[in-house]
């Protein structure tokens, strides 16, 4: 009984190595590329925020998306906008449109499009201009923009949630996958407002710097962005967990079984399917907010197809029903496909990795939907839960007239 | 007391009158059996009782409250728990799970010790508790008709419609079944029984609800069914007669 108490909890026990080996590396690593590395493993959370997200809304509860970039992309934007148009001052502009609150002026910028600012300034810098620094301007606090991105997210998700509900399968994939080419479309053409493809500027995560356990970080580092994302990834892996765990996982996995036997049990299954949209689809503009103040500049190529397929991919090879397996496998696939950039030559003939990584990552995803369907990672995860399911059923069986039958 | 009031159903698909006029009543826990031939309406009729599709017009009340708008997941809350012809178990969720669903979509009240206590007892008195940890789809096909039945216990409702239940399960099994339709019965529960399986029909209901062609064209007891002309044409023919 120990041991098989044991077997069960080895999957916890090697997250929480592998958990406290992320925490740990920051400090420990001191390699001439420690910028270079840390910045992959940053991008590596973000990528299992997504694929774990992900994993919740087409491998527990059934509902194949592929808009999860787009809501990742709202978010990103949300809070670029905001904090590219929104700040606070001291004194009335006269020149934006604002409005006040006791001394302070809510102030809303005039988008001016792809131009050199030293040809056009908007409406605030013509603003500090005049004022020479003798007003005060302050920008919208990032965590702010987060959260709005956040609820932006969740909001359009919920909306998406509401109108995919009589669609199943290929038809929800098409209608997402629209969903998504559409939002992109609309950034890519409002450059006036968005930039387009020039590319909108974010404050970074920590504009003014950080100081860590008395040390400072400037706003360069990569310390703090790194905690920062790896703490929104545990915080997103719990929360998914808890809900997994929740009647919630119960209900959202019968509506993935069958939506019609579900609701026959009584599960209110349009109620539980447009929460797991409007949850998943937060948390991944929650992920993208993030992204976007660590990367500090964001461009619609963030919702181009191919990203949505990495996010597909990296679920899928590591487990698309294992929220774990997801996140996993999207580290190890994010880490593995930065490491076969390095190009070789072989007899002569130089094999270019920046492209033939591509193919290798292909091959890797057929091959596993083939002979591995629940992934790579999460048949791991369930020998060790449900590996004695078999020898206990075996045991307990009873001379019945069910246990006659062989299953 | 348990009634279920069906009264002038009807039914179109396109140009299709599926169900005409369908009227009748359940009062209080009887078992009852819906037979026809293929095409008769069964299906429908059972589909619209149970919300997941809505009639042309007629009105459906259970215990007093009109059902025949409500959603599925409203009607399974007001009472009115059904399986289905082909099995439809949660495949890739445990057996408990699939228990477990039901008692939960009700909101149930007591501890997790309890509720599988509960699942527990239902699933030994399906004789299927050593299995309840495996996947459902490692179950045979009787057993997964089994859970079925099994998901209906923990759902509670006031009146069930078992859809073939009978359908491809072996004989041994037919008995745990039989057991499970009259004890659930004598715990005070309206069972309404479709299937082409005669025998069992016939030895089971207490009353036999017979449609052809979306009519409802007989409705009495077995004895007085089998007898009844129309229902000889229609649908049970020379076998019957031999009988």
């Amino acid at each position: 009984m120990a041991s098989s108490d044991l077997r069960r909890r080895i999957p916890e026990i090697a997250g929480l190595v592998l958990l406290a080996g992320f925490i740990a590396f920051p400090l420990i690593y001191r390699g001439a590329n420690y910028d270079y590395v840390m910045h992959i493993l940053i991008t590596s959370f973000f990528y299992a925020i997504l694929a774990s997200s992900w994993s919740m809304l087409a491998g527990y509860a059934g509902q194949f998306s592929f808009g999860h970039m787009a809501f990742m992309g709202i978010g990103a934007y949300t809070t670029g906008l905001f904090s590219h148009y929104f700040y606070l001052t001291g004194a009335p502009t006269e020149l934006c449109r604002e409005y006040q609150f006791g001394d302070v002026w809510f102030v809303i910028v005039n988008p001016i499009g792809v131009t050199s600012s030293s040809l056009t300034q908007d409406c605030l810098r013509q603003a500090m201009t005049l004022w020479q620094g003798s007003v005060s301007v302050t920008p919208m606090p990032v965590w702010l923009g987060i959260l709005l991105g956040t609820l932006a997210g969740g909001l359009a998700g919920l909306l998406i949630g509401l109108l995919v509900l009589r669609l199943r399968v290929a038809y929800l994939a098409l209608f997402t996958l629209g969903f998504s080419e559409i939002v992109k479309a609309i950034i890519s053409a409002e450059i006036n407002i968005t930039r387009g493809q020039a590319g909108l500027e974010l404050p970074a995560l920590y504009d003014k710097g950080i100081t860590l356990f008395g040390v400072y970080f400037d706003r360069m580092a990569k310390i703090p962005p790194y905690y920062t994302m790896l703490a929104l990834l545990l915080v997103c892996l719990g929360l998914l967990t808890w809900l997994a765990r929740s009647r919630f996982g119960l209900f959202v996995r019968a509506l993935r079984e069958d939506e019609d036997a579900a609701a026959a049990l009584g599960v209110n299954t349009t109620r539980y399917k447009v929460l797991v949209f409007t949850i998943t689809t937060a948390i991944a503009a929650a992920a993208g907010a993030v992204q976007a103040h660590y990367i500090q500049i964001i461009t619609p190529n963030l919702l181009f197809l191919l990203q949505m397929s990495l996010i597909v991919a990296m679920a899928v090879i590591g487990g698309v029903e294992n929220i774990f397996a997801a996140a996993i496998g999207a580290i190890l696939l994010q880490i593995a496909l930065e490491m076969l950039r390095t190009s070789f030559v072989i007899g002569g003939v130089t094999v270019d990795m920046t492209v033939w990584r591509l193919v290798f990552f292909g091959i890797l995803l057929m091959v596993t939907l083939r002979f591995f369907r629940n992934g790579l990672i999460a048949p791991l995860i369930g020998y060790f839960h449900r590996g004695d399911v078999a020898a206990e059923t075996v045991a307990k069986r009873q001379t019945s007239p069910a246990a006659g039958e062989t299953p | 007391m348990i009634q279920l009031k069906v009264s002038n159903l009807n039914k179109h698909f396109g140009g299709l009158h599926v169900l005409k006029g369908v009227s009748f009543e359940v009062n209080g826990p009887e078992l009852i059996g819906l037979i026809g031939p293929n095409g008769a309406g069964k299906t429908t009729l059972t589909n619209i009782l149970d919300g997941a599709i809505k009639p042309s017009n007629g009105t459906v009340y259970l215990n007093r409250q009109r059902i025949d708008q409500l959603n599925s997941y409203e009607v399974a809350r007001a009472g009115l728990g059904r399986t289905f012809q082909v099995t439809r178990s949660f495949r890739r969720m445990s057996v408990l799970e699939n228990l477990y669903v039901p008692a939960l979509a009700l909101d149930f009240k007591g501890s997790k010790a309890q509720l599988r206590d509960k699942a527990m007892e239902v699933l030994e008195f399906l004789t299927i508790d050593h299995l309840r940890n495996e996947f459902a789809q490692a179950l045979s096909g009787g057993q997964q008709k089994l859970l079925e039945l099994g998901r209906l216990l923990m759902l509670d409702p006031d009146v069930i419609i078992l859809d073939e239940p009978f359908a491809g399960v072996h004989p041994r099994l037919m008995e745990v079944i039989y057991a499970y339709i009259r004890r659930v019965n004598e715990s005070g529960k309206a069972i309404i029984i479709i299937s082409h399986q005669m025998d069992s029909i016939f030895s089971l209901s207490q009353r036999l609800l017979v449609l052809n062609f979306g009519d409802l064209i007989a409705d009495g007891p077995p004895d007085e069914v089998k007898r009844n002309p129309a229902v000889i044409e229609a649908y049970l023919g020379s076998e019957t007669e031999e009988a």
